[in-house]
């Protein structure tokens, strides 16, 4: 495997976990890994590829790559982590456009410092080392959607090459925008099939006055439920609800974290702690925050060795996602495997993090969550895991969609198969 | 196929009395909002999914234009049937299907009017965020279409935010969902058709979010002097970091023609009124107001009133949601443009319209979602004038022109349709057409799926307005 960044100007942050590590641990051989550090160098080697009929991966911190379809081999890793700087900044009009390559860590990181501190309400697991590209290309947020939306109620517009090298550029900075399709929502969850996205404009927010997180002991799942229900009915507004349990575990741990007039905030946060208690849960208020965003991020990250595990995102309708989290935990002590689970409580998403030395039991696992999560009307995607984990998935798309839609389209924007191919 | 025996098949469709086609009916439907016409063949009004497919497989078969309709508010000819064909009117599918406050759904047909939605989820608590002006008269299937916003967008997102799935007969009639009510893997699918204007295929189901009414609501009348004070007012308000529900002004002209229509009881004298509403947990609310209101008395404003109760909340937005109707009494045609800006350039787009105004000598009024930087000129001329509607066109173009250079988009929420086709190129490079032209093709290769509206044609073989 050859390494080039033919620019040289942009590297990325030299902490993060290389591009050959993390394609190892998910056991796809490259050929070449070039690392771009500007769209015009992503031109060029798209251009290149195409001519030369070559098989292309755009990735980039590696935390979402297998809701794509990884093939076992391909000529070129495109690390994005080279493109890794903020273009435009416009605090007044609530808006910013970044690089592809940047992770989210860090432009939350940078926003807070500007003026009276701002921030791009998006937090998938793993934020740190997830880049925001990556983060658009496998449709992936975290715990704050609740209150949020997701990264697509984020978007604004979105710049990238085509398979043949010419930049494309679709949506804008201002969020009322219908001039012609909207291939910036379009492109979202597309993983790296459709073209190579280098930059994205998105929506910020000024930081809220006030931040506190509500952690509860719930001694049983029927308190939890009970305590959801409730929750769902009433008219408070949490930013986020994430409940953190190990399978076989009794306790669930929940987090409800609270943002906006502190004078709301104290109230919810009285309230809340007043509905726990009537549901048998014990808890305590913590403010501030950096308690705020470090609560969030321990109930959604995983915990471990990374490259061992395999993380599952299930989504099935908001009612639900605390019976479906259940049905996948009893599938995990059934089969003796460590499963930690993390339930964004109200938006029927959860992360399942499962770890385990034999693919095989990995494998049955996840089979087990796809069948439970269909019969319950949703969905499964690997997040990322071991590639004798992943193999054998089968279809991700709706065989009619992608027979009537997908393919059609993918064949139109490359049709000689030069990026990832789509999930059918 | 003879146009008679087009008619017939579509009568063993949808049935006899489901049928427009003779002349004077078809008039009717020549038209939408917009400035543009076209003649349809005939005017199908099918009353369930299958049979807006086999109207679908039907074109397909005859190589004949098809398109939906709902209520025709449409204001940029994306309904207008310009190389006529059938149109597909879905007005007869309108229930609301099923509402599920559990997991924060509701499932309707295209044809419910926005408004019907709304009222059958108040008693139960719950409303659907987008608001369009027309929300008493358009459907939820032409917001999707459209991808419509409204006054609230400001902090809920337009349609594309609350829509969560569709069943759709693609162009070659086959049916599918796209999205549903947990999230699907792959592209973003309800991305790519809300806002496609109806020409990737027909929504015949709808799943939209609904959510929780805010426990409480404020609603502040402010009135200037000074258009640019107002306008500084909306910059003030969000650079203190609050974000209100609702940010809207009105100008001179239009607040004359609100009080001549719905007497909204606003000073004729003003130059502008800024109306702004907050939602939410009522702790902390006031506080904000008060915030809101000093930032007012900082702008100069000449009077400012919060409403005291939902009458008067009603009566303050009354002459918002009847600007556009109001101003039909001062002229007997108006042309609505629709261009969005970042906020911060909105006197700057003013003042654009202002001399467009001057140029041409057409009366121009202005009604805009200030929050959003979403601009809706109004301009007013006499349609049966052949030279005053050339003007208008250009006045109108040159807006957008002027809209594209500030960083804007040529259209916030009423879409391309036929109207801004030439002026696409003021925003997008061939090459982003061209990406635009393939999905299109990809879906509807013989181009019979509301043909001709939202992306201009390659190049060389564009041509100018109708």
């Amino acid at each position: 495997m050859s390494r080039q960044n033919p620019g040289g100007v942009k590297k990325r942050d030299a902490a993060a976990r290389s591009a050959e590590e993390i394609l190892k641990e998910l056991g796809v051989e490259a050929t070449r890994v070039e690392v771009p550090a500007s769209e015009k160098e992503v031109q060029t080697i798209l251009a290149r590829a195409s001519k030369e009929k070559l098989k292309v991966l755009p990735m980039g911190g590696g935390t979402s790559l297998g809701v794509a379809v990884l093939p076992e081999k391909v000529d070129l890793a495109l690390d994005m982590r080279g493109m890794n700087s903020i273009c435009e900044l416009d605090p007044r009009n609530l808006n910013i456009v970044v690089e592809a390559g940047k992770s989210i860590k860090s432009i939350n990181q940078e926003l807070s410092q500007v003026e009276r501190g701002f921030m791009l309400p998006l937090d998938p697991p793993r934020s740190q080392e997830a880049t925001l590209g990556g983060a658009y290309a496998a449709n992936m947020s975290g715990p704050l959607r609740h209150l949020y939306g997701l990264l697509r109620d984020q978007v604004l517009g979105v710049r990238g090459v085509n398979v043949e090298g010419s930049q494309v550029a679709f949506g804008g900075i201002t969020v009322k925008n219908v001039s012609g399709y909207d291939l910036t929502k379009f492109l979202i969850g597309s993983a790296g099939s459709l073209c190579v996205v280098t930059q994205v404009a998105l929506r910020i927010l000024p930081v809220p006055e006030a931040s506190g997180v509500c952690r509860i002991e719930f001694p049983s799942d029927s308190d939890l439920e009970g305590f959801l229900s409730e929750l769902r009915q009433s008219v408070l507004l949490p930013s986020a609800v994430v409940a953190r349990w190990e399978a076989g575990d009794a306790v669930k741990l929940l987090t409800v974290a609270l943002e906006g007039h502190p004078k709301a905030v104290e109230r919810q946060a009285r309230e809340i702690q007043e509905m726990g208690a009537r549901h048998g849960g014990s808890g305590r208020i913590l403010e501030g925050r950096d308690t705020f965003l470090e609560s969030l991020r321990l109930a959604v990250d995983p915990q471990g060795e990374i490259h061992r595990i395999l993380a599952l995102k299930v989504s099935v309708p908001i009612a639900q996602g605390l019976g479906a989290a259940k049905a996948v935990e009893d599938l995990a002590v059934r089969g003796s495997l460590k499963v930690d689970l993390a339930l964004l409580a109200g938006n029927g998403v959860f992360f399942a993090y499962a770890t385990d030395q034999s693919d095989q039991l990995l494998r049955e696992f996840s089979k087990g969550v796809r069948e439970t999560a269909l019969r319950m009307g949703g969905h499964v995607l690997p997040v990322w895991g071991p590639r004798g984990a992943l193999e054998g998935w089968g279809p991700r798309i709706d065989p009619a969609v992608g027979r009537n839609v997908v393919m059609p389209i993918k064949q139109s924007w490359d049709p000689w198969g030069v990026l990832l191919p789509v999930g059918l | 196929m003879q146009r008679k025996q087009l008619v017939q098949e579509v009568v063993s469709i949808v049935g006899k009395g489901n049928v427009l086609e003779d002349k004077a009916s078809l008039a009717v439907y020549e038209y939408d909002a917009s400035l543009f016409q076209g003649r349809p063949d005939v005017v199908a009004f099918p009353t369930d999914t299958q049979q807006v497919a086999q109207l679908v497989k039907l074109a397909n078969r005859e190589k004949v234009p098809f398109l939906a309709r709902g209520a025709g508010t449409n204001l940029s000819g994306g309904t207008a049937p310009t190389r006529g064909g059938i149109i597909i009117d879905l007005c007869r599918m309108r229930r609301i299907l099923e509402i599920d406050t559990n997991n924060q759904t509701a499932l309707v047909e295209p044809g419910v009017y926005n408004l019907t939605l709304q009222n059958a989820l108040a008693p139960l608590g719950y409303y659907y965020a987008p608001d369009p002006a027309s929300q008493k008269v358009s459907t939820l299937g032409g917001n999707v279409g459209e991808n419509s916003g409204g006054p609230h967008c400001l902090k809920y997102g337009v349609t594309s935010n609350h829509v969560l799935g569709a069943e759709v007969v693609l162009p070659n009639g086959e049916v599918v969902w796209l999205g549903g009510a947990a999230e699907t893997p792959g592209p973003d699918l309800m991305g790519l058709f809300v806002g496609s204007e109806g020409t990737l295929g027909i929504a015949t189901k709808i799943l939209v979010r609904i959510m929780r009414q805010p426990e409480h609501v404020v609603t502040i009348l402010g009135i200037f002097q000074s258009l640019e004070e107002a306008g500084q007012t909306v910059s003030d308000i969000i650079g203190q970091g609050i974000i209100p529900a609702t940010l809207e002004i009105m100008d001179n002209l239009v607040i004359r023609a609100v009080e001549a229509s719905v007497k909204a009881g606003y000073p004729e004298d003003a130059e502008a009124v800024l109306i702004i509403e907050l939602d939410g947990l009522a702790d902390g609310m006031d506080e904000q107001a008060q915030r809101i209101e000093e930032i007012c008395k900082a702008n100069n404003v000449v009077s400012v009133r919060r409403a005291k109760d939902n009458t008067e909340r009603a009566e303050l937005w009354a002459g918002r949601r009847g600007a556009f109707g109001a101003v039909a009494r001062l002229r007997p045609s108006y042309l609505v443009c629709d261009g969005t800006v970042p906020r911060t350039k909105l006197p700057d787009a003013l003042r654009a319209v202002k001399e467009v105004s001057k140029k041409y000598g057409l009366p121009i009024g202005n009604v805009f979602h200030a929050g959003d930087g979403n601009l809706h000129p109004l301009i007013l001329f006499d349609g049966r004038n052949p030279q005053e509607l050339e003007k208008v066109h250009k006045a109108g173009t040159e807006i957008l022109e002027a809209v594209a250079r500030l960083g804007g988009t040529i259209s916030g929420e009423h879409g391309i349709g036929t109207e801004k086709l030439k002026e696409m190129r003021l925003i997008f490079r061939e090459e982003d057409l061209e990406m635009m032209r393939r999905i299109k093709k990809a879906m509807d290769p013989a181009e019979l799926c509301n043909p001709g509206k939202l992306v201009p044609p390659p190049a060389q073989e564009a041509v100018g307005h109708a």
